[in-house]
C-alpha cells in the first residue's frame, strides 16, 4: 500500500475536476488527481471510426466492469443500464461530448420562486422537490464568462448587458461581453430550421458550443468533419478539458495525475474531518492519498456512492448526509425526438458538429406562458442528428415512419433515400426533481472491484413530465411541416428509463437541513470535503449542464484559493 | 425425423453447456456439432454462400444461416448493395471471434433455436427456405411469435442480428464488412472526410467533391 501526502486530492479529472486542479495548482497548491480511466492524446482520436467510438463506446465506461443499475420503482428489481454516457478518461465527458455550452437563464436559478410568483404554489406538482439554487445567475455570470474565454466557446450574444442584440438567443440572461469566438457555421439542417421557426415567430440561433470556429489559443478551428459527439476530436478543435486545463495544470509543476485509479473510500478521522481517499490501481494494489482538502468530482453516481461507502460510526448514514438527502432528487433530461425527411433537398446531417446544431429557446424555462399548458418549465428545441451523431450506424437506429418496416427491401430503400435527406429534431425537456428519484447502493450487483454498483430508482413518466414532452413533440411537428418536410414522425419514448444528463444526488442549498452542499460544493457536515459537478444541481433546466458545471468549478476554485486556503472552514 | 432428433439433442447439449463453464463448453461444442452434422455435410456445403468465407467463428451451417438472414434484412438489388455485397457475414464472424466474443453463446443458442423453428415450421433449415418463407420466419422472430426460443428470446435474437447486420453494412471496411464501401454507397455517406467547406455544409445537393474515404486510405495518407 502506497501512501502519498498532498495539499489537495481530486477524484475525477473531468469537466469540474480538471478545472479545479489547474486553478489550484496555478495558485501554488500541491494537487493530486485520481482518474479511473486512461489519459489519451489528440492523436489517439485519429481515425474517424463510428463503430469504435459511437457504437462500441470506446471513450465510455465498460458497462460490465462499471455497471449502473436501474429500476422503475422500489418494487421492481434493478438491472444494469445498457449504455453509460459519461466519460471514462482524463477530461471526462468533455472528451466525447457534443460541446453544447449553455448559460442557464436567470429563472433557472430560482425555478421554485419564479413558478410561485407567476402561477401560484399549486402549479408545482405536489410530489416535486423543486427548489431555488443558493446563488443567482448574477453570482455565477463572472465564472460563465471566465469559462467561455478560458476554454473557448463559439456563439453569438443575444443579450449584451441587458440590450437585446440580433443573431443570438434573445432569451439568454445578460452577458457582460460577446463570446470569444464567432458562432459555428450554420449547416443545411440549421438553415431549414432557421427559416421555418422565424416564419412561425420564434427566435432561432446557432447553438453555442465549446468547439473552435476559428483558431484560438494555439488550437485549430473546426473542419466540420462530423465525427463529433461520441468521438474525441482528432484535431483538438473541441475545447475539452483534455486539451485545455490538463496541459495548464501540468505546466505548474504542482500537479500529478494518477490514471487507472479507482477511488473507493473517503477517509475521515475521529474529529470528523476528511483526511484523504483510498484507491485501487490496475495491479490490484490498495493505495492512499492523505490531503488537507478532498474534492469529489466524478460523474454523479460516484459522488453518492463514495459518500455512502465511506460511512463511519460518526456518520452512520454516509458522509455529509446528516440531512438524509444524499442520493435523492436525481434528474435526467427526457429527449423527445422527431424525424423529418425531404423530397426536394439533401440535408447531409453527417457534416459538421453533430449535436443540437441550431436551436430555439422560445419554449424553455419560463420563456413562455405556462398558465394553460398543464406543466411548468420547458425545453430547448434543436435540429441535428439522431443520437446526436450523424453517421450511418447511428441512422440505422432510427425507427422508420409508420408503415415502413425495420428490415427488408422497403427498409433498405428507406435508409438509402432518407440518409442524406433527413434531420432529427430533439426537445431536451427539463425534468423536475423528486425526492424518490434516487441513487443508492445495489444490494446484488457488484462492479469489477467488488463494490456495490450505483442503483438508480427512477421513472420519468409523471403527469407534469408527460405533458411537457407531449407539448414539445407537437411544437416540433409544427416546425417540421413548416420546414417543408415530406414526412414528419415521432420516435418512441423510453419506457421510464432515465434519459440524458443525469444530475442530482448531492444537491446544493442554503439550509443544511435540506441540502448536502453549499453553493461552493462544500459539504455542510465536513468543511474540508467538497463535491463539485452536476450532482449538486437542485434543478436541471432544459439546457446541457457542462458549462454550468465548469462555471461552478471556477467559482469553487476561486473561493478555495482566495478564502478557504487562508481560513479553512465553512465558506457559506 | 432424424434431423429433428438431431436438432433436439444439440439443443439439449447447449442447455448443458449453458450451466457448465463457459470457455470449456465453447471448446467442446465445435467438434460435437461437426460430428452430429456429419450426415448433413453434403447439405451444408451446398448451403455455403458462394462468395463468402467463414472462418473465425461460425461453422458452415451457421454461416449459411447468418448470411441468408442478413441478406433478407438488407437485400441487394441492382445498384442497391445488400448484406451479401457488403460481406456482412464476414463482419459478424470476425466480431464474434474478437470484440463480441462474449456474445458467442448468444449466437450459438439463437441459431440452434432458429434452425429448430425453421425445421418444425418449414421442414428445412433457414438458408434453404425461399425468400418469402425466410421473411415469414424473420417476421415471427421480430414479433416474438416464433416458438422454441428461450434464451435468447426470438425478439432479442432478431434485434441483435439486425444491429450487427447494420454494423456490417455501415462500419468502416477495416472491420470486415462494408466491402468496397457497399453500405456507404447505398446511402450516400462519403466516409471519413477530413473537412467539409462552408459551401458544402450549406448545400442541398449530395456531396460529390471527393471519393469515399475509409480508415485504410486515411492511414496510408498519414504514413
Amino acid at each position: 500500500m502506497a501512501t502519498e501526502r498532498t495539499d489537495v486530492v481530486i477524484v475525477g479529472a473531468g469537466a469540474a475536476g480538471g478545472i479545479i486542479a489547474a486553478e489550484l495548482a496555478k495558485a501554488g497548491m500541491q494537487v493530486i488527481a485520481l482518474e479511473r480511466g486512461p489519459r489519451l492524446k489528440t492523436s489517439d482520436f485519429a481515425g474517424q471510426d463510428e463503430l469504435r467510438f459511437f457504437q462500441r463506446q470506446d471513450t465510455r465506461p465498460d458497462i460490465k466492469r462499471q455497471p449502473v443499475t436501474w429500476r422503475r420503482n422500489t418494487n421492481a428489481s434493478a438491472t444494469p443500464l445498457g449504455t453509460l454516457a459519461y466519460g471514462n478518461q482524463a477530461g471526462g465527458g468533455t472528451v466525447h461530448y457534443g460541446a453544447v455550452s449553455w448559460r442557464m437563464h436567470e429563472d433557472d436559478f430560482r425555478a421554485r420562486s419564479q413558478t410561485i410568483e407567476r402561477y401560484g404554489e399549486r402549479a408545482i406538482p405536489e410530489d416535486s422537490s423543486i427548489a431555488d439554487w443558493p446563488l443567482s445567475y448574477a453570482d455565477l455570470e463572472p465564472f460563465y464568462d471566465r469559462a467561455e474565454y478560458d476554454l473557448g466557446v463559439s456563439g453569438k450574444a443575444g443579450n449584451l448587458q441587458g440590450t437585446l442584440v440580433g443573431g443570438g438567443n434573445v432569451f439568454e440572461a445578460p452577458r457582460r461581453r460577446e463570446y470569444p469566438l464567432p458562432p459555428l457555421l450554420v449547416e443545411q439542417p440549421g438553415i431549414a430550421f432557421d427559416e421555418a421557426t422565424r416564419e412561425l415567430g420564434y427566435h432561432p440561433f446557432s447553438t453555442p458550443r465549446a468547439i473552435l470556429s476559428e483558431p484560438y489559443q494555439g488550437r485549430p478551428g473546426c473542419t466540420y468533419c462530423g465525427f463529433c459527439q461520441g468521438f474525441g476530436c482528432h484535431m483538438g478543435a473541441k475545447s475539452s478539458i483534455l486539451v485545455t486545463k490538463l496541459p495548464e495544470a501540468d505546466e505548474t509543476g504542482n500537479f500529478k495525475l494518477v490514471t487507472g485509479a479507482m477511488t473507493y473510500h473517503v477517509d475521515t478521522d475521529d474529529s470528523g474531518r476528511a483526511t484523504g481517499v483510498s484507491y485501487y490501481l490496475p495491479d490490484g494494489s490498495d493505495n492512499n492519498v492523505e490531503a488537507d482538502l478532498v474534492i469529489l468530482a466524478p460523474f454523479i453516481y460516484d459522488n453518492t456512492r463514495l459518500l455512502l461507502l465511506s460511512r463511519t460510526a460518526q456518520f452512520p448514514d454516509g458522509l455529509a448526509n446528516s440531512s438524509g438527502h444524499v442520493g435523492k432528487h436525481v434528474m435526467a433530461h427526457m429527449m423527445a425526438r422527431l424525424l423529418v425527411t425531404f423530397d426536394d433537398r439533401h440535408m447531409n446531417v453527417y457534416m459538421g458538429p453533430s449535436a443540437q446544431k441550431h436551436t430555439i429557446d422560445d419554449f424553455n424555462a419560463d420563456n413562455f406562458d405556462h398558465s394553460d399548458v398543464g406543466f411548468i418549465r420547458g425545453s430547448q428545441i434543436s435540429i441535428g442528428t439522431e443520437n446526436l451523431q450523424g453517421g450511418p450506424i447511428s441512422a440505422s437506429t432510427i425507427t422508420p415512419p409508420p408503415g415502413t418496416p425495420r428490415w427488408g427491401a422497403a427498409y433498405r430503400d428507406f435508409i438509402a433515400d432518407a440518409y442524406t435527406r433527413h434531420a432529427s429534431m430533439v426537445a431536451q425537456t427539463e425534468n423536475l426533481p423528486y425526492a424518490d428519484q434516487t441513487i443508492d447502493l445495489d444490494p446484488d450487483v457488484k462492479d469489477a472491484w467488488g463494490l456495490p454498483a450505483p442503483r438508480m430508482t427512477y421513472d420519468w413518466r409523471r403527469p407534469d413530465e408527460v405533458a411537457r414532452v407531449e407539448y414539445m413533440l407537437q411544437k416540433m411537428e409544427e416546425i417540421g411541416w413548416a420546414m417543408g418536410a415530406s414526412q414528419v414522425w415521432r420516435q418512441p419514448l423510453s419506457p421510464g428509463r432515465p434519459g440524458a444528463h443525469h444530475e442530482g444526488g448531492t444537491r446544493m442549498g442554503s439550509d443544511p437541513a435540506n441540502s448536502v452542499v453549499n453553493r461552493y460544493g462544500q459539504t455542510w457536515d465536513i468543511p474540508n470535503l467538497f463535491v463539485v459537478g452536476s450532482s449538486t444541481f437542485p434543478t436541471m433546466s432544459g439546457f446541457n449542464p457542462t458549462l454550468t458545471i465548469q462555471a461552478l468549478a471556477y467559482m469553487t476554485a476561486d473561493a478555495i484559493v482566495n478564502r478557504y486556503r487562508n481560513n479553512p472552514g465553512p465558506l457559506a | 425425423m432424424k434431423k429433428d432428433k438431431n436438432s433436439a439433442s444439440r439443443r439439449a447439449f447447449l442447455k448443458g453447456a449453458a450451466v457448465g463453464a463457459g470457455a470449456g463448453a465453447v471448446a467442446a461444442f465445435v467438434p460435437t456439432a461437426s460430428a452430429q452434422s456429419g450426415d448433413t455435410a453434403q447439405g451444408a456445403s451446398e448451403l455455403r454462400p458462394a462468395d463468402t468465407q467463414h472462418g473465425a467463428f461460425f461453422n458452415l451451417e451457421q454461416a449459411a444461416a447468418v448470411a441468408a438472414f442478413a441478406e433478407r434484412l438488407m437485400p441487394g438489388a441492382p445498384d442497391k448493395p445488400g448484406a451479401t455485397d457488403a460481406d456482412v457475414l464476414n463482419y459478424i464472424d470476425l466480431a464474434l471471434a474478437g470484440a463480441y466474443a462474449d456474445q458467442q453463446h448468444f449466437y450459438r443458442r439463437g441459431l440452434v433455436a432458429l434452425d429448430a423453428y425453421c425445421r418444425s415450421s418449414h421442414d428445412a433449415p433457414f438458408a434453404s427456405l425461399d425468400s418469402s418463407q425466410q421473411d415469414a420466419v424473420i417476421t415471427a422472430l421480430e414479433a416474438g411469435t416464433a416458438e422454441g426460443f428461450e434464451w435468447p428470446t426470438a425478439q432479442a435474437f432478431f434485434q441483435t442480428v439486425r444491429t450487427h447486420t447494420m454494423e456490417g453494412m455501415f462500419a468502416d471496411p477495416v472491420y470486415g464488412g462494408n466491402k468496397n464501401f457497399a453500405g456507404w454507397r447505398l446511402v450516400g455517406f462519403p466516409g471519413a472526410q477530413f473537412t467539409y467547406t462552408p459551401a458544402e455544409v450549406r448545400s442541398t445537393e449530395p456531396f460529390s467533391r471527393a471519393p469515399i474515404i475509409g480508415l485504410q486510405s486515411q492511414a496510408t495518407r498519414r504514413g
